[in-house]
């Protein structure tokens, strides 16, 4: 290899080589390896936390538009069936017929559930004829053989396969509308074949086979259209026309719009997380260049005594940074990759009840790289900072810098303290206005809290300082003292360190209370909404109960039952109005509550369940009413099965648990509208003195198995319901948690080092006389005050916080969520910072404390 | 100082850091004691501070054995009878000339504000009067080493112990804080064990000895004062 060959290998920048450059780091990482491993640490923690919501939450949503646009194709159109009865099989062949339209695509969803040795899977059951090709979906262009395959049988995805024990050529059990049937599983249905739907819940068999098998013969529930070119608006109003009022016209993709509206509040609060959990990890990398500024600001020293000017200075640590900041990014990522996959992750189940959502790894490159650029850029900003002083002429002495101690002491000043703090105020006013005035936005507001914590915090650490001196300075002997000494001394560390754990206190406890609010609201909502009767028996446990049955047979078998006083037909549908997904619920007249009474809002409750039973009347959540501007009286459009229909307000509610909203009539409105009798659920009342266990046990016996019902006490309905909300607000309770222990075990870290830091004033202490048990109680004083402080300022924030949240959920978001301050949850978080910051700390401080006082002389 | 002799072991082999040292320090009186590293000056520090017990020997302080001291009575001696100053200062930067002057008397059980009003006078006495609330990072190099004279005399010591106090100034500053620690030695009448590598220690201290290969000798060795000279 030529010299010139070597040479272009070996660029340079500035007058330096890149292997120079590269070389000077690696000196570096041999003599201050931990202290580079600190600040990598603090951004991997962000760079984690951020990644894992990012990508938990993508793949929530991605999924499903993954599986929506796998199927639609081409179409740009759709006709959809507002219930599952669907539409007669003709309105296709009538669609294709149509001016301007090139193709039309028959389907029919149901929702079902499959049954195979190894458990079951609640999956949506997709009939298709050959014309679904002509779409050249993704999901389409390799099945072309498969179309055959399914003939006769079902094809699964290789997913639900393999969850329930399924194997190709064995049967599997089909449940639909409140029948069993065994089906041959003809064919597995992997990603060369079907592309990304091979992991969606979703089963494929012929048009033909799928109407057989749900009772729906003749019918379909969806038209997929494609227009030819330029002929939409055409389209469109010739599709109103075959319509009659009675299907929906809508966008291919609409159920996009639909999920995206529902997975709203989801979305809103990984906006607050991925805020907060950014702002922990910069804070982190902070503070890590803060314990090693006074060894940076000697490194550039010498790199100026050595003659080398700014710039490449600059390209040098400009470079390291870019190194560290790309390998911290890079673990980060694995972290919350794996963050995303386990704690993060929760199966959206209450989303899952309507929509054809999956957990699905999808990893975008924007979400990689919006990972990697801020921990690059953090990495950055931490290199560059100590170069500040560099920036005028008038620099220290390169030559006194070399000469300094170890430590960087630095004091916050008040003026920047005060213009912190008037930030500070000024983001809470902020928060409170935007709160009050939009309070859609709410969660934005959540964020300038946010920001506003650590901008309170040198404010905080101040007056607490002041107030902490003023009580030690009269007390004999105090370590309080020298901790509130050592505290002030490095005032803007400390500050960093308490920022850290008050923006994870106010998260925790923000989070925290008002997950407790939304499970208390929901479980209320629950069990008032089941006490109608003593046993539910339904298709399942879905708790929106909306998969209906032949109501008549089970009635009848139960009816005759000695035990059983009454059984009422209930009945449940969702039905897309705009882009809100509704539940529809029809409460029998003879039902002892119509209207909840804990989830009134406005409305006489007694007047409303009235009218509802008098029928044309409706209860409606707040939030659909806020978006058509209803009151109680007025009147709204509802587009049924039948055709529109107007009904009356009769009350509002909250949302009773279901983000779109929901509208309670009662059952005789929802059989002409549906133009159904099918029952979504059974409610049975027991004759005085039967247990509903007993019940139960009865009812079940005079079913049988074959009907595929489910019957459950209310206790155990109840209880499967709130394992459901439960379920859906995990992942809140998961990341708060893992927000609070991450903060601690970083700012324990970070206390550790600054601790070790400082061993040689702590020998030079013990040489004048200090004992390792006052030296360890005062380390252990700082430690604990830096942190309490931190836990009291985000707990105030979080409060406050929690107040804003609560007034969003139930203003904004409809939820019922009855305000209760969350002492508990408060204690908790104070517990777990200190706990575990005080236990990891306890091991440095004591070595520190026990150095010996020879290491603060100088041979 | 009688006798006194220290080994340490070190890769198998034993080596004599002080071996039969003695010397008298009188009252008043500042003794500068030279030597190259690793001569065993550092040992012989911490011998008179109570931190390292001597092989042989004994070290007395006032007629009393200090080497037999217990852990105790060992902290008590170097909180009421010592003070200390270090070629590093070790001050707590960021925290005010005042809070670092007194931060030891808080290990004798003083309250913090009793400290600031015993560490006032001595910060004045090295000329620091009007820097009291002014940060090391506020202070030269000179000042910080008087603030850490300061600190050494605020528990009023019987005894004053320096580890190359002028290690880190340049050579004005380290005349100044040479003369000063003389000055506190006669006015106090407590004597002064100066370890350094200071040229000027030499003149401005009422006796000097250098310790080559544990061994001490009074005056500059040769080497030491041709290297001086030059």
């Amino acid at each position: 290899m030529s010299g010139h060959d070597v040479r272009r290998l070996d660029p340079s920048l500035f007058g330096m080589r890149l292997s120079g450059v590269l070389r000077i780091y690696r000196v570096r990482l041999r003599h201050h390896a931990i202290q580079e491993l600190l600040a990598a640490l603090g951004i991997a923690i962000g760079v984690a936390l951020v990644f894992g919501v990012l990508v938990a939450n993508t793949s929530i949503v991605g999924s499903a538009r993954q599986l929506i646009d796998g199927v639609t194709g081409s179409a740009r159109l759709q006709l959809a069936a507002r219930s599952p009865e669907g539409f007669a099989e003709s309105i296709a062949n009538q669609a294709g017929r149509l001016r301007g339209v090139a193709k039309a695509v028959p389907l029919l969803r149901q929702d079902a559930t499959i049954e195979g040795k190894d458990g079951s899977e609640s999956i949506q059951l997709v009939g298709v004829t050959p014309s679904l090709l002509s779409l050249h979906s993704v999901a389409t262009r390799s099945f072309s053989s498969g179309i055959r395959l399914i003939s006769g049988g079902v094809g699964l995805p290789e997913s639900v396969a393999s969850a329930v024990g399924a194997k190709v050529g064995k049967d599997v059990t089909v449940k639909i509308d409140g029948r069993a049937s065994r089906v041959a599983v003809n064919t597995e249905l992997g990603s060369a074949t079907i592309g990304p739907v091979a992991e969606s819940p979703v089963a494929v068999q012929l048009l033909s086979y799928a109407q057989k098998l749900s009772g729906k013969r003749g019918r379909i529930t969806q038209v997929l259209i494609e227009p030819r070119p330029g002929k939409d608006a055409l389209v469109s109003s010739e599709l109103r026309k075959l319509a009659k009022g009675r299907i929906d016209v809508l966008p291919a993709k609409q159920e996009l719009a639909v999920l995206a509206q529902a997975a709203q509040p989801l979305d809103q609060s990984t906006t607050l997380f991925v805020a907060i959990s950014a702002m922990v990890g910069f804070l982190l990398a902070l503070n890590a260049m803060l314990i090693t500024l006074p060894e940076r600001r000697r490194n550039i020293a010498e790199m100026v005594m050595q003659g080398f000017d700014r710039r490449q200075i600059l390209l040098v640590l400009g470079s390291q940074a870019v190194v560290l900041g790309t390998i911290a990014s890079a673990v980060g990522i694995g972290f919350g990759y794996l963050l995303a996959t386990t704690i993060y992750f929760q199966p959206p189940v209450y989303l899952a009840t309507a929509f054809p959502v999956y957990f699905h790894r999808s990893v975008h490159v924007g979400t990689v790289l919006i990972a990697l650029s801020g921990g690059v850029l953090a990495a950055l900003i931490c290199a560059v900072l100590p170069m500040y002083p560099l920036r005028t002429s008038a620099r220290p002495s390169a030559d006194a810098v070399l000469r300094d101690s170890g430590e960087s002491g630095q004091r916050v000043s008040v003026a920047a303290s005060k213009g912190l703090a008037a930030t500070g105020v000024a983001l809470v006013l902020g928060a409170t206005l935007l709160a009050e005035l939009l309070p859609s936005l709410t969660v934005l507001a959540g964020v300038m809290l946010a920001l506003a914590v650590p901008c309170l915090m040198p404010g905080l650490f101040l007056v607490a300082l002041a107030a902490l001196a003023k009580a030690s300075r009269r007390m004999p002997g105090s370590m309080l003292a020298v901790a509130t000494i050592e505290l002030r001394a490095t005032a803007t560390r400390s500050v960093a360190l308490i920022g850290v754990t008050a923006l994870a206190v106010y998260g925790s406890v923000a989070i925290e209370a008002t997950r407790h609010d939304l499970t208390t609201g929901l479980d209320a909502a629950v069990t008032e909404y089941l006490d109608t009767a003593q046993v539910w028996v339904s298709q399942n446990d879905n708790f929106l109960t909306v998969d209906g049955f032949p109501a008549e047979p089970a009635r009848r078998q139960i009816s005759r039952l000695a035990d059983v006083s009454s059984v009422r037909v209930y009945q449940g549908a969702l039905l897309d109005v705009g882009d809100r997904r509704l539940w529809v619920r029809a409460r029998p007249p003879g039902d002892a509550t119509i209207v909840q009474g804990s989830q009134l809002i406005s409305g006489s409750l007694s007047t409303a369940s009235a009218e509802i039973r008098s029928g044309g009347w409706a209860a409606v959540s707040n939030v659909f009413a806020n978006e058509q501007g209803l009151t109680v009286g007025s009147s709204f459009t509802l587009p049924t099965p039948s055709g529109s229909r107007r009904v009356r307000v009769a009350a509002i509610t909250t949302n009773v648990g279901w983000t779109p909203g929901a509208i309670t009539i009662n059952t005789s409105d929802y059989e002409r509208w549906w133009q159904t009798s099918a029952a979504s659920a059974l409610e049975v009342n027991l004759k005085p003195g039967v247990s509903p266990a007993a019940g139960s046990r009865e009812i079940r016996r005079a079913l049988g198995s074959a009907g595929g019902l489910t019957v459950e006490t209310v206790g155990q309905r109840e209880h499967s319901f709130e394992a459901t909300a439960r379920e859906g607000l995990r992942s809140l309770g998961n990341i708060s948690a893992l927000l609070l222990v991450t903060a601690s075990l970083a700012v324990a870290s970070a206390l550790g080092a600054a601790i070790w830091q400082r061993r040689d004033r702590l020998a030079a202490m013990k040489t004048q006389g200090f004992e390792s048990i006052q030296l360890l109680r005062s380390l252990l004083m700082e430690s604990l005050l830096a942190v309490i402080i931190g836990c009291f300022g985000g707990a105030c924030v979080g409060i406050y916080g929690h107040a804003l949240a609560n007034r969003w959920l139930t203003l904004s978001t409809g939820f019922p969520a009855p305000f209760a301050l969350g002492e508990v949850q408060l204690l908790l978080a104070f517990a777990v910072i200190v706990a575990i910051t005080m236990a990891m700390v306890a091991l440095p401080g004591w070595s520190a404390a026990k150095v010996p006082p020879s290491m603060g002389l100088q041979e | 100082m009688r006798g006194l002799v220290k080994r340490y072991e070190a890769g198998g082999e034993t080596i004599v850091a002080v071996d039969g040292v003695t010397l008298t320090i009188g009252p008043g009186e500042l003794v500068a004691l030279y030597g190259p590293s690793g001569s065993g000056k550092t040992t012989l520090l911490l011998m008179a501070a109570g931190l390292l017990a001597p092989d042989e020997g004994d070290v007395l302080f006032d007629g009393v054995s200090i080497s037999r001291h217990s852990a105790r009575e060992s902290v008590l001696y170097r909180r009421r009878e010592v003070g200390f100053v270090f070629q590093a200062f070790h001050l707590t930067p960021g925290a005010s000339a005042l809070d670092n002057a007194a931060l030891k008397l808080l290990a004798d059980g003083h309250s913090l504000r009793d400290a600031h009003r015993a560490a006032e006078p001595w910060l004045r006495r090295v000329g620091l009067g009007h820097r009291l609330q002014h940060t090391p990072e506020q202070l030269s190099m000179g000042e910080r080493q008087r603030v850490a004279i300061a600190r050494a005399l605020v528990n009023e010591p019987k005894l004053l112990l320096a580890d190359e106090p002028t290690g880190s100034l340049d050579s004005v500053r380290s005349k100044e804080t040479l003369k000063l620690l003389r000055e506190l030695c006669h006015e106090r009448g407590m004597p002064g064990l100066l370890v350094t590598h200071d040229p000027q220690a030499s003149e401005l201290s009422d006796r000097v000895f250098t310790l080559r290969d544990g061994h001490l000798s009074e005056g500059l060795d040769v080497q030491l004062a041709a290297a001086f000279a030059s």
